[in-house]
């Protein structure tokens, strides 16, 4: 055989091997998440698990750096000690150091008696070391799962309820022990449905109402028939309750704040009735307005539609809005009282 | 005083060969075909890719969000199946004697002290080597490219790329064993061959009865895991009046389909008289 055929023999086989022997490391043990995929929304959803009831997003820089924040900054001046103060606690600058975050509720198998149990992932700048004393400082220990570090913090008759992880530098879990004991456990391994650990992204109905949000800064989508059964709301309030299936709630907070909520009914049926109470608040809320410019403003930008199954109504709250609901909080408000620290709590 | 030689046997001389016509095969002008033909798979996949980077909306079908392993289904069905695989065994499969007879080198191979259906068979397995060495390989990279895109998973999508590996390599055998044949017995194969692959294959495959059971492509189709798909008019006949085989009877015909004409062809080869042509 001559060389350059035997290079080539070997090439050959060598990408055969290569790709069978990470095909079978992918089916068998699962791909960190992100490996080949770039799939819709935030890359934090890989670290949800595939059962969250609500998924809720925040791009938190873009939120802050908004004329509406600054205006609300502005106006209401108590907020940059607690701001401080959250800063001292925990080394994190809400303003600065979070990029973006992402929060989910899921459903607790424990028990019944609560809607769920939640988690936040959020990016950004964070001191590791400041917030880890922190938490230890307050009764909190760390645990060692599959080579991460889990500041696992025992609350009440719960004793895994609260923990956090710094998953890779900047990004970090904070929320029920178990939920982010499976966001390591993506994050590590990536979705492996053969092994039961998959992520929201195979949620295919709600990563296609996730696709349509990400016009937004700030969105959540949700179960709504999952959490209503979950709420323990009274029989006659649940009964009474519209047939919807998803809701979603989408946002983009800039001058102002341009949002669209939505609603997939069970049935057309289900939907035309949602839409005639929507229409009877627009019409209520019109009567209410008075004379009111920015609230009749806003009124005006209610736009009910939607199609078939789906209901949708678009909201503008122009910045004049804001400028009136500054103008009407007082200029200087008493300071929040110091919480005293008292240690173990 | 030296030891009297044996006769080399069927395998051991079929062995050589295949030594000797791997490099030929692979370092002609054919692989330069070849190379194109097995490349625009992998330089589509990458379109895709890239398509799905950089918008958010990746890539669509009928306005909706194509998934990665259904993408790579099609690709393996409109591509490799369709197209690849037939065009493969008919330019290999029909050439393994008649290039030698066209270049009048056959002389030289017949007479060396080999049964000359040795010959046969050694570029046969030459064939199957080098075009599964090449199939495979680019399937391989078309299926990373693809199937993790639109939110498709790896893992999931994995056994049944093996699955489309032993299709593909059963598949290449057989139509190489069939063209093989024609090329041995026909004046003019190539022809034959592309009639047979893109004439006779597809037409009867449109319609009920039991001609389709003279072709490869009918127990070929029974080993594919991907949907068929309804991409025109003829797709869709082919998917109306699609009798699937089971996999068991899929693999036995092909057997029977690979070692009847290979024999045949063998037998060819060893009866037929080549005049070289001056």
């Amino acid at each position: 055989m001559m060389t350059r055929t035997r290079y080539f023999v070997v090439a050959s086989l060598l990408v055969l091997g290569v790709g069978v022997g990470t095909g079978l490391v992918a089916y068998y043990v699962g791909f960190p998440a992100g490996a080949f995929t770039r799939g819709d929304g935030p890359d934090e959803l890989r670290y949800i698990p595939r059962d969250a009831m609500v998924v809720a997003y925040a791009d938190v820089a873009d939120v802050m750096a908004s004329e509406v924040r600054q205006k609300l900054h502005k106006a209401i001046p108590f907020q940059e000690n607690g701001q401080r103060e959250f800063q001292n606690q925990t080394g994190i600058n809400i303003e600065t150091d979070i990029d973006h975050l992402v929060a989910c509720l899921n459903p607790d198998p424990s028990t019944n008696n609560k809607p769920g149990v939640g988690m936040v992932i959020a990016r950004g700048r964070f001191d590791e070391v400041k917030i880890e004393a922190l938490m230890r400082e307050h009764g909190a220990h760390v645990e060692d799962y599959k080579g991460k570090r889990l500041v696992v913090s025992d609350v009440g008759d719960h004793p895994t309820s609260f923990a956090l992880s710094f998953m890779e530098p900047g990004l970090v879990a904070v929320g029920n022990t178990n939920l982010v004991r499976t966001a390591v456990d993506l994050h590590q391994g990536g979705d492996n449905p053969q092994s039961g650990l998959a992520s929201v992204t195979r949620n295919e109905e709600l990563m296609t109402i996730v696709k349509s949000l990400e016009t937004g800064n700030v969105w959540a989508v949700g179960r709504f028939d999952a959490l209503a059964s979950r709420a323990k709301l009274p029989q006659g309030f649940a009964e009474r309750l519209p047939a919807i299936t998803w809701f979603s709630v989408s946002g983009h907070v800039n001058g102002g704040l341009r949002g669209v909520i939505r609603a997939e009914a069970r049935d057309e049926e289900a939907a035309n009735n949602l839409r005639d109470v929507v229409r009877g608040f627009m019409a209520l809320g019109k009567l209410q307005a008075g004379s009111n410019p920015q609230v009749q403003l806003m009124l005006q930008s209610l736009e009910l539609g939607g199609k078939d199954k789906t209901v949708a109504l678009s909201f503008v709250v122009p910045a004049e809005v804001f400028d009136a609901v500054t103008t009407m909080i007082p200029k200087h408000l008493p300071e929040k009282p110091q919480i005293e620290k008292q240690p173990g709590h | 005083m030296s030891a009297p030689r044996t006769a080399p046997t069927l395998l051991g001389s079929a062995a050589r060969i295949l030594d000797l016509s791997l490099g030929q095969m692979l370092w002609s002008r054919r692989s330069i075909f070849l190379g194109l033909l097995l490349g625009g798979p992998v330089l589509l996949a990458i379109a895709l890719r890239v398509v799905d980077t950089l918008y958010r909306s990746g890539f669509q079908i009928n306005g909706a969000r194509a998934g990665g392993a259904a993408i790579f289904g099609m690709m393996i069905w409109l591509l490799y199946i369709r197209f690849i695989v037939p065009v493969l065994g008919v330019f290999y499969g029909t050439s393994l004697i008649a290039d030698e007879v066209d270049d009048k080198t056959i002389t030289y191979l017949f007479t060396r002290p080999i049964p000359r259906s040795a010959v046969l068979l050694g570029k046969y397995l030459a064939y199957v080597v080098c075009t599964t060495l090449l199939v495979l390989p680019s399937v391989m990279l078309v299926f990373f490219l693809v199937v993790s895109t639109g939110g498709g998973s790896v893992a999931a999508a994995f056994p049944s790329l093996l699955r489309d590996f032993a299709m593909l390599a059963i598949g290449l055998a057989a139509y190489g064993a069939v063209f093989a044949l024609v090329g041995t017995r026909i004046k003019r194969p190539l022809i034959v061959g592309l009639v047979f692959a893109f004439g006779w294959e597809p037409a009867v495959l449109l319609f009920p009865g039991y001609l389709k059971r003279l072709t490869v492509a009918y127990y070929m189709q029974a080993l594919v895991t991907h949907e068929m798909p309804q991409d025109s008019a003829v797709s869709l006949l082919m998917q109306v009046f699609r009798e699937v085989p089971s996999v068991a009877t899929s693999l036995l015909a092909l057997a029977v389909i690979t070692g009847v004409t290979l024999w045949l062809a063998g037998r060819a080869v060893e009866h037929k008289e080549y005049v070289l042509e001056q």
